[in-house]
């Protein structure tokens, strides 16, 4: 009877509450919000000998971002984002900031046919749309999130996908015949707007289709085609660059394990167009690759190869992160000539400042310091070879390991008939150790290992040697419940001796430069953590980082840090 | 599955067994390398006769390289530069039919020659014996004056007091003997006219009537200047030539109702130079009562005089910082030529 009583009352309760809910909701209100300091101390010689920059320097603000969801109908919702931001140190609206930071429409025809108005995140296969990770960033230990979270978040990096303004629409069909379903997405969407007497408007188009048969197989379409529109500009040439990518996916399952086969093969096509007619510095390039995953309860195992062409161009998915021409936000200027501090691990790792958000049209600069194998992350171009990954973890996912090879030769030599072979590796160990030991509090620990090198034979002036490594570790310990002490390392060193590449604005190589490297760089950092959740976090830590280039009389800095964030996604 | 995986390990070893030859850019030996001979310079044909045969070099380098040969008179100073960028010298790109870049022309005479590198400190020195110079023309030229029988008394002329117009030798940038036309050693402080010379179609070396197709003649003159700068850093010796057309043909030039044409620049090199001018580039002046009221026609068959002024900004006698200067500019070999600049015949 008690029973019975209870669960009348809670019924009655709760009733109107999930009525209420059902309701539809005209208006709702969603954000995020961050609150962010740093100061950095100069330290080491630099400190002594660096008489015009200052001892110390730093920054931080505030920040809502405050989501508007507007619903007038069960089939649309207007979205709008306003960014609230005030620089400590200011006051009465000085150094304050409302911007607009996102706007979109979305909704659905007829239950058939949703569509995307406004801004819109966008990705389609790793050779013809895909925003590929920075450099040192596999295997990061999560003690380095506040600042990954910070930059992924200011740069609207989502998983690898692009952030667009534009159009975009997808539908799909079910069928009960051999064709399973057709899907279809669809967008078009401005890239660069109209610049007066200055760059044309860059338009990008694109659509993917995928068809997947009964028996496993399904087939996929993808083509980009990122253009300039003549009649936008006093320009007397625009660019165009089509790239379609064709897959074809196989899956089976036998012996208890899983399989997986995908092949991509395409091509592309980049020039510019002339006023006159006919077209300048017209390229074609193609690539393939294949791969073969094996999935099992404990491991997942990828064998692939690959092979791009020198020519394949894809403003979609050779465009970098890393603005290696951009100015960093910590000691932009350094040592006695105030001279431009170079991009380095430091700010790769911790700047969002120096990150790009919009596509290149041509292939942008990188530092083969951090980034000598795949510079333009799959579709890099002028290269062929294969690629191993291996992942495991055991039953209760206390231990997780992860280990990849790579192995890749240039299709032909750059200067040279002779062809660089670059060699790519990692290794990463993540140990839960509480679960491993049956211990309370909470630990985690990181270790990985993240290494390159490149050779090429032939004289003194061809023959290449380059190697570079990344050591990374983390561990963090709970104190108590959501309260974690936390401390890592990132120690990054590279040695040998490269040939840089000098490229006009239409990528043509027109000559180089050789360099040396002898770096060494880290970054150590000790902190407290709490997390309210995953996402909600605040993080207190403190830095010391050292960078030293052996090679250079100037390049050199060491700076102590202390770092604040909190961190709230919603 | 397995034999899935065995085609992919297949299908890269067939790739990475793809040998391709070409490279990507520039050759970095080309831009790095050392420079070494791999085939010594060589002058084919070193007794050469210009008038109807040429001389060209062979040699080959270990990379592509900036090179230049440069031969130059050992009597006339002339000079002839052949420049390029290639791993080997031949016929093709060195080939020397005697004409000269930098006056004044080459006579018969020994040459030396001297094979340069950019960007390499290598030097190899030959020599060739010219024995029969060039000639310059394609027939139809009409010379006016070279200056090699001295002064003719019959042109025209006015100099200020104290300014200098002689005959000179050597030095000459054709034959022997030129004409030195310059200031007093501070210009001349009244007027901004050093000197000028009247070239009466009647006593040219070569009285002939001019080709009327004013695109098809040219005017040259051989003039050497030395650069003399004003103290505002403007070159100092502005040269002016003018055309007189006689349009009806009474034997005079009528300044109220017959055409000036003209030519002026400024002396901004050092050593001799050829000026070569189409006729139908010149400038009809612009003084209604000096050559301005003609039928603005260019008619190069009516030409009746050819006039050279050297110039030079005059001086405050009070102010002798204001002097411009020293003004200079000597002459030689002044011809007509048709179709083309003479120096390209």
């Amino acid at each position: 009877m008690k029973k019975f009583t209870i669960k009348t009352i809670l019924f009655c309760t709760l009733l109107p509450t999930v009525s209420f809910a059902q309701m539809f909701q005209k208006v709702w209100y969603d954000g995020n919000s961050r609150a962010m300091f740093y100061r950095d101390a100069l330290t080491g010689d630099l400190k002594d000998s660096d008489t015009t920059s200052t001892r110390s320097e730093g920054e931080g603000y505030t920040a809502i971002d405050l989501g508007m969801h507007f619903t007038p109908n069960e089939e649309i919702e207007i979205f709008s984002e306003i960014r609230v931001k005030n620089d400590f140190g200011y006051m009465w609206g000085a150094g304050a900031y409302v911007d607009l930071r996102r706007l979109s429409i979305k909704g659905v025809l007829n239950n058939r046919v949703s569509f995307n108005i406004g801004d819109m995140y966008l990705k389609q296969t790793d050779f013809t749309l895909n925003n590929f990770n920075q450099e040192l960033s596999k295997y990061e230990p999560n003690v380095f999130q506040a600042y990954k979270d910070l930059i992924d978040y200011e740069n609207f990096y989502m998983n690898n996908y692009w952030r667009m303004q534009g159009l975009q629409s997808n539908f799909s069909y079910t069928f009960y015949n051999s064709i399973e379903s057709v899907e279809a997405d669809l967008f078009a969407s401005r890239v660069r707007g109209v610049q007066w007497l200055g760059e044309p408007e860059l338009l990008m188009l694109g659509g993917t289709s995928i068809i997947k048969l009964e028996n496993n197989i399904s087939i996929g379409v993808n083509y980009v085609n990122s253009f300039e529109v003549q009649s936008s500009s006093l320009d007397t040439a625009t660019y165009y660059n089509p790239v379609t990518n064709l897959q074809l996916k196989y899956k089976k399952r036998a012996g208890g394990l899983k399989y997986f086969l995908s092949i991509d093969f395409g091509g592309s096509s980049r020039g510019w167009n002339k006023n006159n007619g006919g077209a300048d510095f017209e390229t074609s390039g193609g690539f393939l690759r294949g791969k073969t995953k094996v999935v099992a309860k404990n491991f997942n195992s990828t064998l692939g190869f690959k092979y791009i062409s020198p020519e394949f161009r894809s403003a979609g998915a050779q465009t970098r992160r890393v603005n290696f021409m951009s100015v960093p936000s910590s000691y932009a200027y350094y040592t006695n000539n105030t001279i431009l501090r170079p991009v380095s691990m430091m700010d790769i790792i911790t700047d969002p400042n120096i990150y790009n958000h919009r596509l290149s049209t041509s292939l942008m600069q990188y530092n083969i310091l951090y980034s000598a194998v795949l510079p333009y992350g799959e579709a890099t171009p002028n290269r062929v070879g294969g690629d191993m990954v291996f992942n495991y973890k055991n039953n209760n996912s206390s231990l997780l390991a992860s280990a990849d090879i790579a192995y890749f030769q240039e299709v032909i030599g750059q200067g040279t008939t002779q062809r660089r072979s670059l060699v790519s590796s990692g290794l990463s160990l993540k140990a839960n150790i509480d679960k491993l030991i049956g211990f309370d509090n909470k630990t985690q620990l990181e270790l990985s290992i993240i290494s390159e090198g490149v050779t090429r034979g032939g004289d003194e002036i061809e023959s290449i040697s380059f190697n570079s490594s990344l050591v990374s570790a983390g561990l963090s310990y709970e104190l108590f419940e959501n309260l974690k002490i936390i401390g890592g390392t990132k120690s990054f060193t590279g040695s040998g001796n490269e040939v840089g590449v000098q490229r006009d604005e239409y990528d043509q190589i027109i000559g180089f430069e050789l360099l040396d490297f002898n770096s060494k760089e880290n970054i150590m950092l000790i902190g407290l953590q709490y997390n309210f959740t995953k996402d909600i976090y605040f993080s207190l830590q403190t830095n010391k980082i050292d960078f030293d280039d052996k090679t250079s009389e100037t390049e050199k800095l060491s700076l102590n840090r202390i770092y604040f964030m909190f961190n709230m996604n919603l | 599955m397995k034999k899935i995986t065995y085609l992919l390990i297949l299908t890269t070893m067939c790739f990475f067994s793809c040998e391709k030859e070409e490279i990507e850019g520039p050759s970095l030996n080309d831009l790095f390398g050392q420079l070494s001979i791999i085939e010594d310079f060589r002058v084919v044909g070193d007794s050469a006769s210009f008038t109807n045969g040429s001389v060209y070099f062979t040699a080959e380098f270990s990379k592509i390289v900036d090179w230049k040969i440069t031969i130059t008179g050992l009597s006339s100073g002339g000079k002839k530069i052949i420049a390029g960028k290639s791993n080997k010298i031949n016929a093709a790109n060195s080939m020397w039919d005697g004409e000269v870049s930098y006056l004044p022309f080459f006579v018969n005479e020994s040459c030396a020659v001297r094979l340069t590198f950019d960007a390499h400190p290598d030097t190899i020195n030959d020599f060739l014996i010219i024995t029969e110079a060039k000639t310059y023309g394609n027939g139809s030229e009409v010379i006016i004056a070279d200056f090699e029988a001295g002064w003719n008394p019959n042109f025209g002329e006015f100099f200020n007091s104290g300014m200098v117009r002689k005959i000179e030798s050597p030095g000459a940038g054709q034959g022997t003997r030129y004409m030195v036309q310059e200031s007093a050693p501070n210009g001349c402080p009244w007027d901004w006219l050093i000197g000028y010379v009247d070239y009466y179609f009647d006593y040219w070396l070569q009285p002939t009537t001019l080709n009327a197709d004013p695109d098809n003649v040219y005017f040259n003159i051989m003039i050497h200047g030395d650069s003399t700068l004003s103290p505002d850093n403007v070159p100092n010796s502005l040269f002016k030539i003018e055309f007189y057309e006689d349009e009806n043909q009474d034997g005079f030039w009528s300044q109220n109702n017959e055409d000036m044409l003209f030519h002026e620049f400024l002396v901004d090199w050092n050593g001799w130079k050829m000026i070569s001018i189409k006729y139908s580039d010149l400038e009809i002046s612009g003084a209604a009562l000096n050559g301005g009221s003609g039928n603005k026609i260019r008619e190069p068959n009516k030409l009746t005089k050819v006039r050279t002024l050297l110039l030079a900004d005059p001086y405050d006698q009070a102010d002798l910082n204001s002097c411009s200067g020293f003004a200079k500019a000597d002459v030689d070999y002044i011809v007509w030529s048709e179709g083309s600049p003479i120096l390209d015949q």
